[in-house]
């Protein structure tokens, strides 16, 4: 005879066993998020007890505030421009590695460096690369007698937020090429095998099985895209701190300015959690109409 | 009876973890932004000195680099998790510390015995609020002054400018000559608020700015003065004076002073700190490099003031200091007889009277700040955090040429008259 195991021992193990983890989320993520809610309703420097509590003026500030508009514009701008970019070219990218077998293994490899790299040390390197005097590409434009477009590309509000896109889409698009790769070897090879069997060509193949079989991890690249954008902070930082004159200014670089350079953490707690609200809004849209719009395969 | 065991295991290892062992000595933790050399073991070895002479104090010196140590101590102070001891910068941010109760008066500390006597008295302006002193100038003398090549000056026939005619002339002679007059990176900001707040002082005196911080003697950052100080550093900038894509350079880079070494550029407005960088980061182009102060408004009129800090960075004691008292005796050590004469030689301005300079540029600063009215301190340190940074963001605009003066005026007197009626 078999004794059954009574479930609640299990249970207690389960506790036991996931009580770190839900201790850590509790402490780490839900209390912060909570507490940035409870204080974007006060005044307070960040320092000492001097909370005061102000209802709902500091949400008003918000919605008249033009540097947050034109922060939440530059978010959509860069995470629009980040899909449209830095997917196809991922895409095409894993594709071509897909393809290529055991030949790509060293780009597949050298493809992969820049993901590896801390964003703080990237916006160095590209902080000398832009240059305006002595960077690498203008260099190279004057070198190669483009001189006209060479410009002071940090420097510029104009051209600002999309040399930062640049840097941003080569240090992500490593990131969905892996996320393609893996998608794709995992897709089983007698596929190609009877589609070609049947008289489709490569070009059929790829629009008519590739892409509908790979639905599912666009939509993640895609929302992970859009979250990581709507949300990007570290290269901003490093490069062109928002500036020049808010022309790359993001709303957690404005959050963090309003919160610890000008000692406003009610307000910036207000930011924050706008900047909350507005993730999940945007990806629970797309979310929702990604899913309506997925086609049977 | 195994997942009993688990569990158990797993709760064992929850409780596991802190076991507190008996202080016997008296701890005090320090923090400060002197962390690359010389300032990092002049601070040690002053720590050091006194722990020897008080066995029974601990001292826990903890450095951090300068940008990350502003959202550190920050954050630190606002759990009520700060150190004793730390550093700041004065002004504005400091007195949101006083108003939060968050560090103790020193007054009467510094008054015990005269020793406050034994400071430059300038050095007490940007740490004292309502009579009351807060903090000890200890590290150094911060003022802006131009650093040029005198090579190139000499092969132009440049003299040092006087007024503000003259380096204007100087400035278009260099641009004749292919040679950018101001060398700036801009992206942090503060570097091209400095000339802001000279011309605003050449042309309107130091009483323009104060009274408008202050909201004394009908002052507003909407004075006259401040627009045609905003005119005249745009008319320098549509002239070509700065070098291109100066807004987007970082200073902490070393990309301003990349266009000095290079020859590409003639001079910089910079704080007297870039004395000793220049001299470990490239010192055949530190011995060739000339100082002037910003010129006056016409020759024969007044001098003007000097723009910058005396005693900067301050040290402070957290009033959830359990040994207020040793920690300031601590402090006293990092600026005692013997820390000056250490700090004199590794090229430092010690602010304290008896310190008379041997080597010939920093005697060149120390006269400047004597022989000056008064000093202005930074704008950005001396203006409530937000203003300053209205102030830094508005000027930076101002500069490329993306708001008008007037603009510029208007935004920085709403901020402050917002802040006034808070």
């Amino acid at each position: 005879m078999t004794r059954v195991k009574p479930k609640n021992e299990y249970a207690l193990t389960a506790i036991v066993f996931l009580a770190p983890t839900v201790l850590l989320l509790l402490v780490f993520v839900v209390y912060p998020i909570l507490e940035s809610v409870r204080l974007s309703f006060t005044r307070w420097t960040g320092l000492g007890q001097s909370q005061v509590y102000v209802g709902w003026s500091n949400w008003l500030r918000l919605l008249q505030d033009m540097v947050f508009w034109k922060a939440l514009g530059n978010n959509l701008i860069l995470a629009l421009l980040s899909i449209l970019i830095q997917l196809p070219i991922a895409l095409a990218l894993a594709l071509m590695l897909d393809k290529g077998g055991r030949a790509m293994r060293f780009l597949k490899l050298a493809y992969f460096i820049p993901l590896l790299v801390s964003s703080v040390a990237i916006g160095f390197l590209f902080k000398y690369i832009y240059d305006p005097n002595f960077g690498l590409l203008n260099a190279v434009l004057n070198g190669v007698g483009l001189n006209n477009l060479a410009k002071s590309w940090l420097g510029d509000p104009s051209l600002a937020l999309y040399a930062v896109l640049a840097v941003i889409c080569w240090q992500f698009i490593p990131f969905h090429m892996l996320i393609f790769q893996a998608a794709l070897a995992s897709m089983p090879a007698e596929l190609h095998d009877a589609a070609l069997i049947d008289g489709a060509t490569e070009n059929q193949f790829f629009w008519r099985i590739t892409l509908p079989l790979l639905q599912g991890t666009i939509r993640t690249a895609v929302v992970l895209s859009l979250i990581g954008s709507l949300r990007y902070f570290d290269l901003i930082y490093v490069l062109t701190g928002g500036g020049p004159s808010g022309s790359t200014e993001l709303m957690a670089t404005y959050m963090y300015k309003q919160a610890f350079s000008s000692f406003n953490f009610g307000y910036g707690s207000t930011v924050a959690v706008a900047l909350i609200l507005v993730v999940l809004l945007i990806s629970g849209v797309v979310l929702s109409l990604t899913k309506r719009f997925q086609t049977e395969v | 009876m195994n997942h009993k065991l688990l569990a158990g295991l797993g709760i064992l290892g929850l409780v596991a973890g802190a076991s507190v062992l008996a202080q016997q000595k008296k701890e005090i933790v320090f923090w400060h932004i002197q962390s690359s050399e010389p300032g990092l073991s002049l601070v040690k070895k002053q720590v050091d000195r006194y722990m020897a002479a008080n066995p029974d104090v601990n001292v826990q010196v903890v450095p951090i680099q300068n940008d990350a140590y502003k959202t550190k101590i920050k954050v630190a102070m606002g759990a009520g998790q700060g150190p004793c001891v730390f550093a700041t910068w004065g002004g504005g941010p400091l007195f949101e510390y006083v108003k939060a109760n968050q560090i103790i008066d020193l007054t009467s500390l510094l008054n015990e015995n005269n020793y406050k006597n034994r400071f430059l008295s300038a050095s007490f302006s940007a740490i004292t609020f309502n009579n009351k002193i807060y903090g000890v100038p200890v590290e150094g003398v911060s003022i802006s002054i131009f650093y040029y090549n005198k090579q190139m000056f000499a092969k132009l026939g440049l003299q040092e400018p006087a007024t503000i005619a003259q380096l204007v002339s100087t400035a278009n002679t260099l641009k004749k000559n292919g040679i950018v007059p101001f060398s700036l990176a801009n992206k942090t900001k503060w570097t091209g608020s400095m000339y802001f707040m000279y011309l605003v002082d050449r042309m309107g005196g130091a009483r323009t700015f104060i009274n408008a911080a202050t909201r004394a003697n009908g002052g507003s950052f909407q004075n006259p003065v401040f627009i045609r100080a905003g005119k005249m550093l745009q008319d320098w900038v549509k002239a070509g004076y700065f070098n291109e894509g100066f807004n987007g350079l970082d200073y902490d880079s070393g990309q301003s002073r990349g266009l000095l070494y290079a020859g590409k550029a003639a001079m910089e407005l910079m704080g007297n700190w870039s004395t000793s960088i220049m001299r470990s980061e490239n010192p055949a182009f530190a011995t060739n490099v000339g100082i002037f102060p910003f010129p006056a408004m016409r020759a024969g009129g007044p001098a003007g003031n000097v723009v910058g800090t005396v005693g900067d960075n301050y040290y402070h004691i957290a009033s959830n200091c359990k040994h207020q008292k040793e920690s300031f005796e601590m402090i006293k050590f990092l600026i005692d007889d013997q820390a000056v004469t250490e700090r004199g030689a590794a090229g430092r301005i010690p602010p304290v009277k008896s310190f008379k300079p041997t080597d010939p540029d920093l005697k060149n600063i120390v006269e400047l700040v004597n022989n000056a009215p008064g000093t202005q301190l930074w704008y950005d340190q001396y203006l409530a955090p937000e203003l300053g940074e209205a102030h830094k963001d508005t000027t930076q605009a101002l500069m490329g040429l993306t708001m008008t003066p007037e603009q510029a005026a208007k935004i920085m007197e709403d901020t402050a008259k917002r802040l006034a009626g808070k």
